[in-house]
């Protein structure tokens, strides 16, 4: 990695004193790199972005823009443009005055500020409402309105905190894609804050899952997915089967576990905790039915159907291992199941992956 | 890639205190500075003056400053036997100082107030204390037996404090008897604790009043749509913004002999002859409701508008009669606006003057009125700091309560 | 209303109407004296009393004449303007200060800066009469503003905190990573955004001066004898028509003062919601 852009140095985050909201945070974001900072309310994800945005000094640490430390630089020096949840659009300036703020705050001339106000409402596709004010444009319009004039003056950064928060669910899809796009066409640096782990995998680069204060993980959306480092990011991201157990014994990067249910599973050893309990993480596309084909060198587990239900592109089947849910994505066709009735389920040992026992419920 | 899962720190919790407050000083220095205009000048035209207030109303030292040899001389006198020469030397002596240097006035005044006709006494002393020679004591009751009378002297040790309890006693209708000890005032005698009476009686019937008026007026202005309900607000503040006076006079001309109100009540043949309306009771409660009921309405009304009228609908689905559903469901949510207006109201109305004054008969007056009689008319400053301070602590005891429950926040004001 | 009400029992629709009829007479109570008094003002005659005896501005033109009601009408909008100024300005900037973060002690500041408004303004005005004579203050037009300010000052900091109540602070933020520096960030957003609170604080400030009649009797010579310090002689004088048409007169001023207000709420509303 060449040097980055922004890096966090061991920061720290109180607000009364008792609490660290951010704990020994150390983070590096790539200069053009689109990096998510993902996680549940309350985990420090926004702490981090105020942080970085001058808006929280923290109480520890330092955080450097471009080698430079930010301690003494602050909000209205550091150049980073940022999206705010509500969008914060001055309501008693227009669009084109909304837009024009930053430019004129950095005493540029008028000639110069048309033209890039031209050049911004082109790129959100805003032409023609130059004269409305924030209140009487739609939620979307006030959303673009928002990202121009983030990113009008060029900034070395552009924060974006939750900033599809208050649109509506089609809306916001069109908007992921819109911004990723002008991200790919700008290669800007942008740090995006959401809870939605699924705009987070589809938008980012990379993406930093947050949890009670620390990084939990950080890594590309795919391996995020794949190769979760922990039972909290596994259940925070995408679905997730989790069956209890212990580990009997290793060989090399796998291990084999003896699940609460009695039967021997060998998995990907990752993150079990000392005494040796641990939760085999599987995906529920990475469970299949077992196939009576005697070549496979998959783990067995048997369950119980408890119900199967229809999502149009693939059926759901729901089933108990003992007392462990299970839920797995069935293709289409697959059918004729009884609540009740006994089958074995088969997931190669490459995808079980040995997690860390860890009780945190995940919303 | 990954750190490791941990639970919250709690460690180093007073490192971590002392970094958030360094942080958080140049904000609070920020805010300081911001309301330090605000804070000088309550300071000197607020607080300080209060403060002087409260100090004039047990402080009077002008008898001692003028007199100050005597003033200290009788603070060794016992009180039980005219004191010895010694003292009716040093009247003789310091009278006739304070006579000559004008400070005898104020001083007699002073004494005045702690026994009637001491005033003329002092200053009869005071022109006569060059013709006074030994042995004082004849020659002082020569000049006036009133010198010869134990009370006498009792007044001057009263008044030789520089701090006086009289003004407050006197205030409540409380007095000092001879010898020490604190006695209520014979009941025929009593002023203050009737016009605290007054003050209290007419501060509740007008409270009361108002939240039966106001109440109703506050719903039915929720219940209207957004724009008739907008009118109506507008309706109950305008009179908010018209002048005491002006509605004060509206209601003299109104309520008058002459007035509308009685020639419509004779032409309706409902009264023989015209009613005294106005310069009694009756004329102050009505003048003083029409002043204080938006100050009920407001923060009720902004109450009630607060409340979802899913609630009520709720209460109805679950079998509820439109009256029950009120009872049970709509008022109790009411309660802290309508708390807030009536206290609002109370405390208003206990400092009432210039309605009553001009409004009200002489037995309707409030202890804001004594006040001002104190003051502006006889000059007492001292009785009129007295009933201040007492009239203050009825304030200081329901302010509290209103800050609690209510607070300055449901006062909206448009 | 126009829409079909729901079924309602015989009981509920008395207890409906009684309601109904209480706030109706309430509303009329409250309007009643001044609409009723107003044409007094218009009186031929010298009584006011109905039936009018003519038409005439007589009492206008009296109210008009040179004495004594025009220089009580300088005294009082000079001593306004200044009141509103001083108790803006400080008001203003107070109630910033206790909005801006938290502290100890500013629920006892915020008290404080509310505390002339509930005591009765008899005590505030012999309180400032005892602390300001010594200094040659009582009959002087300084002394009446510094006291009007100490009462004009609470409404100023509640208009101006409820204003900054509903202020969206990620507005200042906004501003600042758009590159305005705190000052910048507070005459280009914050101060227009609250501008109609702070009027309406001003506006209530300037009201409190000109309706004061207590604190006048306390401090003001007949130099600065204000327009209801008049008034209050004259009523306990004698009544007559000039009294209402000077009524009239004020209450007019009072309607555009409240016109102001309103349109400025309801621009300010109207910039904020979407239409």
């Amino acid at each position: 990695m060449t040097e980055p852009l922004v890096s966090f140095r061991h920061v720290e985050k109180t607000y009364d004193g008792r609490v660290n909201v951010v704990q020994a945070l150390n983070l590096d974001i790539a200069r053009g790199e689109f990096l998510t900072l993902l996680g549940p309310s309350g985990s420090g994800k926004t702490t981090t972005l105020m942080m970085l945005a001058g808006f929280e000094a923290p109480t520890a640490g330092e955080i450097f823009l471009a080698g430079r430390s930010l301690a003494s630089v602050p909000a209205h020096k550091r150049s980073m443009g940022m999206v705010f949840q509500n969008y914060a659009l001055f309501p008693h300036m227009t669009v084109a005055e909304n837009l024009a703020y930053p430019l004129r705050r950095r005493g540029m001339a008028k000639g110069a500020i048309a033209e890039a106000l031209g050049r911004a409402v082109e790129m959100v596709k805003l032409g023609g409402l130059e004269a409305r004010y924030p209140a009487q444009l739609s939620g979307g319009q006030q959303q673009r309105v928002a990202v121009a004039r983030a990113l009008i003056f060029q900034p070395d950064l552009v924060l974006m905190d939750e900033p599809l928060g208050a649109l509506d669910k089609n809306l916001r899809e069109q908007m992921q894609l819109e911004l990723k796009h002008l991200h790919a066409q700008l290669g800007t640096t942008v740090v995006y804050v959401t809870h939605d782990q699924s705009e987070a995998l589809t938008m980012s680069d990379r993406v930093a899952v947050f949890h009670e204060g620390m990084v939990q993980q950080l890594d590309t959306p795919d391996a995020m997915y794949e190769r979760p480092a922990n039972s909290f990011v596994a259940n925070f991201i995408g679905e997730n089967n989790a069956l209890p157990g212990k580990v009997e014994g290793r060989d090399g990067d796998f291990c084999r576990v003896r699940l609460e249910t009695g039967e021997l599973v060998r998995a990907t050893a990752v993150n079990t905790a000392a005494d040796g309990r641990t939760l085999v993480s599987i995906r529920p596309e990475r469970l299949r039915l077992w196939a009576d084909d005697g070549a496979e060198a998959a783990n067995r587990i048997a369950a119980k159907v408890v119900e199967t239900i229809y999502f149009g592109d693939h059926i759901r089947l729901h089933a108990m291992a003992g007392a462990v849910p299970l839920m797995l994505k069935l293709p289409l066709g697959t059918a004729g199941f009884a609540p009740g009735q006994a089958i074995a389920l088969a997931c190669a040992p490459g995808h079980c992956r040995a997690l860390d026992p860890a009780p945190d419920a995940v919303a | 890639m990954s750190t490791a899962v941990a639970g919250t720190a709690v460690a180093g919790a007073g490192d971590l205190g002392r970094k958030l407050a360094r942080a958080n000083r140049a904000k609070q220095v920020t805010a300081f500075a911001l309301l330090a205009p605000a804070l000088l000048l309550m300071l000197l035209a607020f607080v300080w003056p209060i403060g002087a207030l409260l100090t004039n109303a047990v402080h009077a030292p002008e008898f001692r400053d003028a007199v100050p040899k005597l003033a200290a001389w009788m603070e060794g006198w016992d009180g039980e036997a005219l004191p010895d020469e010694a003292g009716f030397a040093l009247v003789a002596e310091e009278f006739g100082r304070a006579f000559r240097d004008r400070s005898l006035p104020r001083a007699s005044t002073r004494l005045n107030y702690e026994r009637g006709g001491m005033r003329s006494l002092a200053m009869k002393t005071g022109r006569g204390a060059p013709r006074l020679a030994a042995p004082y004591r004849e020659s002082l009751v020569a000049l006036d037996p009133a010198w010869g009378d134990i009370a006498t002297w009792r007044a001057i040790a009263n008044a030789s404090t520089w701090l006086t309890p009289r003004f407050v006693l006197q205030a409540l209708d409380l007095q000092r008897v001879p010898g020490g000890g604190i006695q209520a005032v014979p009941p025929e005698n009593r002023v203050y604790l009737d016009r605290l009476q007054v003050t209290f009686t007419i501060s509740i019937v007008v409270t009361l009043v108002c939240a039966a008026i106001g109440y109703p007026m506050a719903y039915v202005m929720a219940m209207a749509g957004p724009n008739r309900g907008r009118l109506l607000f507008l309706l109950v503040l305008l009179p908010f913004w018209i002048s005491l006076l002006v509605r004060t006079a509206a209601w003299v001309v109104l309520l008058q002999k002459e007035g509308i109100v009685n020639g419509a009540l004779l032409a309706l043949g409902i009264i023989d002859e015209p009613q005294q309306l106005i310069f009694n009771r009756f004329g102050v409660y009505v003048a003083m409701v029409h002043i204080l009921l938006p100050f009920l309405v407001l923060p009720l009304y902004s109450v009630m508008k607060s409340i979802p009228r899913d609630h009520v609908r709720a209460a109805a689905s679950l079998g509820a009669t439109p009256a029950s559903a009120f009872v049970t469901v709509y008022f109790p949510q009411t309660v802290p606006g309508l708390g807030a207006g009536c206290l609002l109201v109370f405390i208003l109305s206990i400092g009432f003057y210039i309605t009553p004054a001009l409004v009200g008969g002489s037995r309707d007056q409030m202890l804001s009125s004594l006040i001002a009689e104190n003051a502006l008319g006889t000059a007492n400053w001292g009785l009129a700091s007295a009933l201040a301070l007492v009239l203050l602590c009825c304030v200081a005891v329901v302010y509290p309560v209103f800050g609690r429950y209510a607070g300055a926040k449901n006062l909206r004001l448009g | 209303m126009a829409s079909p009400r729901p079924y309602r029992g015989p009981a509920d629709r008395i207890g409906g109407g009684l309601v109904r009829a209480v706030a109706a007479l309430g509303f009329v109570f409250m309007l009643a004296p001044i609409l009723a008094v107003m044409p007094l003002s218009f009186n031929g005659g010298s009584y006011l009393s109905y039936p009018l005896q003519g038409v005439s501005w007589q009492w206008y033109a009296a109210v008009f004449a040179a004495r004594p009601w025009m220089p009580a009408l300088w005294n009082s909008v000079t001593i306004g303007a200044a009141t509103t100024v001083l108790a803006t300005v400080t008001g203003t900037l107070a109630a910033y200060g206790l909005s801006y973060t938290e502290f100890p002690g500013k629920r006892a500041i915020g008290a404080l800066l509310i505390s002339p408004m509930v005591v009765p303004i008899v005590i505030t005005a012999l309180a400032v009469y005892l602390a300001f004579a010594p200094f040659g203050l009582v009959n002087s037009f300084t002394g009446l503003v510094l006291a009007h300010t100490v009462l004009a000052v609470p409404f100023v900091v509640i208009t101006v905190t409820a204003t900054l109540h509903g202020f969206d602070r990620t507005m200042v933020r906004a501003a600042a990573s758009l590159g305005a520096p705190p000052l910048v960030a507070f005459a280009t957003v914050t101060l227009p955004l609250t501008a109609p609170g702070i009027l309406s604080g001003a506006v209530f400030a300037f009201v409190t001066s000109f309706d004061d009649v207590v604190v006048a009797l306390f401090l003001a010579g007949p130099e600065q004898f204000t327009v209801p310090r008049r008034m209050f002689n004259a009523l306990r004088d004698k009544l007559d028509p000039s009294i209402v048409a000077l009524a009239v007169f004020l209450v007019t001023i009072s309607i555009f003062l409240l016109a102001t207000i309103e349109l400025l709420r309801w621009r300010s509303e109207r910039l904020r919601s979407r239409p």
